[in-house]
């Protein structure tokens, strides 16, 4: 065992929080055995070949304590209703669920579990992450997370926000693990937006689960912005019903290592599942997306895209996986991934998988990896603008296309992120 | 205002232009004409700076400085403007942007104040009116989803915008229909000045019945052939540019 496993076993070692109810301390003793025997995956693992958690082994993990702590710099707290988790635990004196509708249940997950223990059991299972060490370790040591139920017909217009913050103090690294489960009702409505920041030496390693009924209609937006030291790994599980829209925008910025893997089961009839990421990387960070796309049922509709922006020696890493089942006939899947490279020693490795069961099916995958195109930034140059100023704004541009898609609320302060993310994108505050 | 001297230049291995001369004066307007590979788009991408093109031989001076000891952006604010003959599009960066980014990348090389956005919306304004375009065209991404014709407007817009001194318009009227065309014309027409100058690089005698030229030349195989005043384009017309081809470049590939 490396050191991360040894400090994980030891935070798994130790007794549940008392109060807990039944079904949760069998989960967790479940997720502790998963994880004792799955430890963290390695390349030898076919789904991480390309990503490595070795430089997460090397680090001593302690049970993020829970804490009010100063804000990460240069982060301001979304507008409410925002619920703030502070290493994996609700901060209340941030935390303002003001401006939601009547009948929406929005809150704490750790409460609803306590206060409605009945309601929650049948939907905490793992899901779609059945033998995944990461959702093992969720189950075992989440401590609380968004809880979001909407009845029937209940719409949120304006986004939850959920902040995630991970804050380790000076020379111990910390491990945090929060837990979001989504509940929309037929016909709901909601756009629920993470952010994921911090300080320090960490791993956050999230998991939120959604399920959609007939008809409703999810959009979730991850802004991972985590600090240079930390290690990200964000698991989002989506179960769909017929009708039901699920759209997933993902902006990856920060962390040394992120991955965010995203499995989708389309178990209704015209369902869609949209799955954009946008992930700029520099220096030595690593960027992975994993998206698996179960279709199980016919007319469904998948789109993924994922756009990388790639420097310095960063690695982006792409794996897209659609799965159409026997039956689910009229499938319509397309899975794309852009990546541009500005330098010599940015790599990526991309992976389209396609599994069709179905004979009468529309499905397609395509990927560039690219750098800026030489006419466009010789069209810039004769317009005026020097060399550094063309390459950032045909950066830009680049990475536009996925900003525009975000939700108007979050589009000028992820605009902002990315653009500061830029080689020279200071030259650009006031693009588009 | 520019002195182009036994110009020399090739694209990899291939020596394209073969010893140019050509002097265009402030407040003339000078239209080349030449078949395809001739090298007339060559001459325009060498005065604008694209890297692809090697001079090996020759000199350029505009405004009295070595031009082609200048960097594209240098060339640019230094008033010089290429209106290119494929005009790139820019998804994701907005043509009003983009503007306004590079008139003033341009008065900041100038050491100019710079244009903040609320009035350059009114000078874009203003400029809109010469290409007969409403607002829309510079809220979309720079020449996203154009046409060739709207495409050959927004050079034109750009070139209303940043005013430049020596205007170098690469078949800026292939691919028009006659409504655009005239409105390219009248672009032109407006921009004329006893301080700037235009090279209008072109296939067709067509648009100079809208835009006067005061010198036309004919480049064949690299070279200017023969120049004359505007009569020597309805020449060109009549009888075509067989006779100017050496019969071994005559079916030339485009560079």
């Amino acid at each position: 065992m490396n050191r991360a496993e040894e400090s994980l076993q030891a935070a798994l070692a130790r007794p549940a929080p008392a109060g807990e109810p039944g079904f949760l301390a069998a989960l967790r003793r479940a997720g502790a055995d998963d994880f004792g025997r799955l430890l963290l995956p390695t390349t030898r693992h076919e789904e991480w070949r390309y990503t490595s958690l070795a430089g997460l082994a090397d680090l001593a993990l302690a049970p993020a304590e829970p804490g009010a702590a100063a804000l990460p710099a240069g982060f301001a707290l979304p507008p409410a209703p925002r619920l703030v988790l502070v290493n994996g635990r609700i901060d209340p004196s941030r935390t303002d669920l003001a401006g939601l509708p009547p009948g929406a249940r929005v809150g704490s997950l750790a409460a609803a579990i306590r206060e409605r223990p009945g309601a929650v059991e049948p939907l905490l299972g793992r899901g779609p992450f059945g033998d995944h060490a990461f959702a093992a370790l969720s189950d075992a040591l989440f401590a609380d997370g968004l809880h979001l139920e909407l009845p029937a017909g209940v719409a949120v217009e304006a986004p939850i926000h959920v902040v995630h913050l991970t804050l380790a103090g000076a020379g111990q690294a910390v491990g945090a693990f929060p837990r979001s489960l989504l509940l929309l009702g037929e016909a709901a409505r909601a756009v629920v937006v993470e952010h994921w920041t911090g300080s320090g030496s960490y791993l956050a390693a999230g998991l939120t689960q959604a399920s959609l009924g007939e008809r409703s209609a999810l959009e979730l937006v991850r802004v991972q912005d985590e600090a240079p030291g930390a290690f990200h790994v964000g698991l989002v599980g989506v179960s769909q019903l017929g009708g039901s829209r699920f759209t997933s925008r993902s902006v990856a910025l920060g962390a040394r290592l992120a991955r965010v893997e995203t499995r989708a089961v389309l178990a209704g009839e015209e369902t869609e599942n949209h799955v954009d990421g946008l992930y700029v990387a520099s220096g030595s960070q690593v960027h992975d997306h994993f998206i698996h796309v179960d279709h199980a049922r016919p007319h469904g509709l998948s789109r993924e895209w994922v756009k990388g922006i790639l420097d310095g020696s960063a690695r982006g890493v792409f794996t897209g996986r659609v799965l159409v089942r026997a039956g689910a006939q009229k499938t319509d899947a397309s899975q794309v991934s852009s990546n541009l490279l500005l330098s010599e020693e940015a790599t990526v490795d991309t992976r389209p998988q396609l599994e069709i069961l179905a004979d009468d099916v529309k499905c397609s995958h395509g990927g560039t990896v690219g750098q800026l195109d030489e006419d466009a930034l010789f069209y810039l140059r004769s317009r005026g603008l020097d060399r550094a100023t063309a390459r950032a704004l045909l950066t830009w541009a680049f990475a536009a296309e996925m900003v525009e898609r975000l939700p108007a609320p979050v589009r000028e302060g992820v605009r902002r992120l990315v653009t500061a993310r830029l080689p020279d994108g200071a030259r650009l505050q006031e693009a588009a | 205002m520019l002195r182009i001297q036994n110009l020399k230049a090739r694209i990899g291995e291939k020596e394209i232009l073969h010893g140019l001369d050509l002097t265009v004066n402030a407040g003339e307007v000078h239209a080349i004409m030449g078949p395809n590979g001739s090298g007339k788009s060559t001459l325009a991408s060498v005065l604008a700076g694209r890297e692809n093109v090697e001079v090996t031989a020759g000199s350029v001076t505009y405004l009295g400085q070595d031009l082609l000891a200048l960097a594209p952006e240098k060339r640019a604010a230094a008033g010089l403007f290429l209106g290119f003959q494929y005009p790139v599009e820019i998804p994701g960066v907005a043509n009003l942007y983009f503007l306004r980014t590079a008139l003033n990348a341009m008065r900041r090389a100038r050491g100019e104040e710079e244009v903040d956005a609320m009035d350059f919306l009114a000078i874009a304004k203003e400029k809109l009116k010469l290409v007969k375009w409403d607002q829309s065209f510079v809220q979309r991404g720079v020449n996203e989803g154009f046409s060739g014709g709207e495409k050959k407007k927004n050079e034109i817009l750009q070139m209303a915008v940043l005013e430049p001194k020596l205007s170098i318009l690469d078949e800026i009227d292939s691919g028009l229909d006659i409504d655009a065309l005239r409105v390219v014309a009248d672009g032109v027409n407006a921009l004329r000045a006893p301080d700037r100058a235009f090279l209008l690089v072109t296939h067709y005698q067509r648009l100079l019945d809208y835009v006067k030229p005061d010198r036309v030349h004919v480049m064949a195989a690299g070279k200017i052939v023969k120049s004359g005043g505007p009569e020597l384009a309805l020449e060109l017309e009549k009888t075509g540019y067989a006779g100017w081809v050496p019969e071994r470049h005559g079916a030339g590939a485009r560079p």
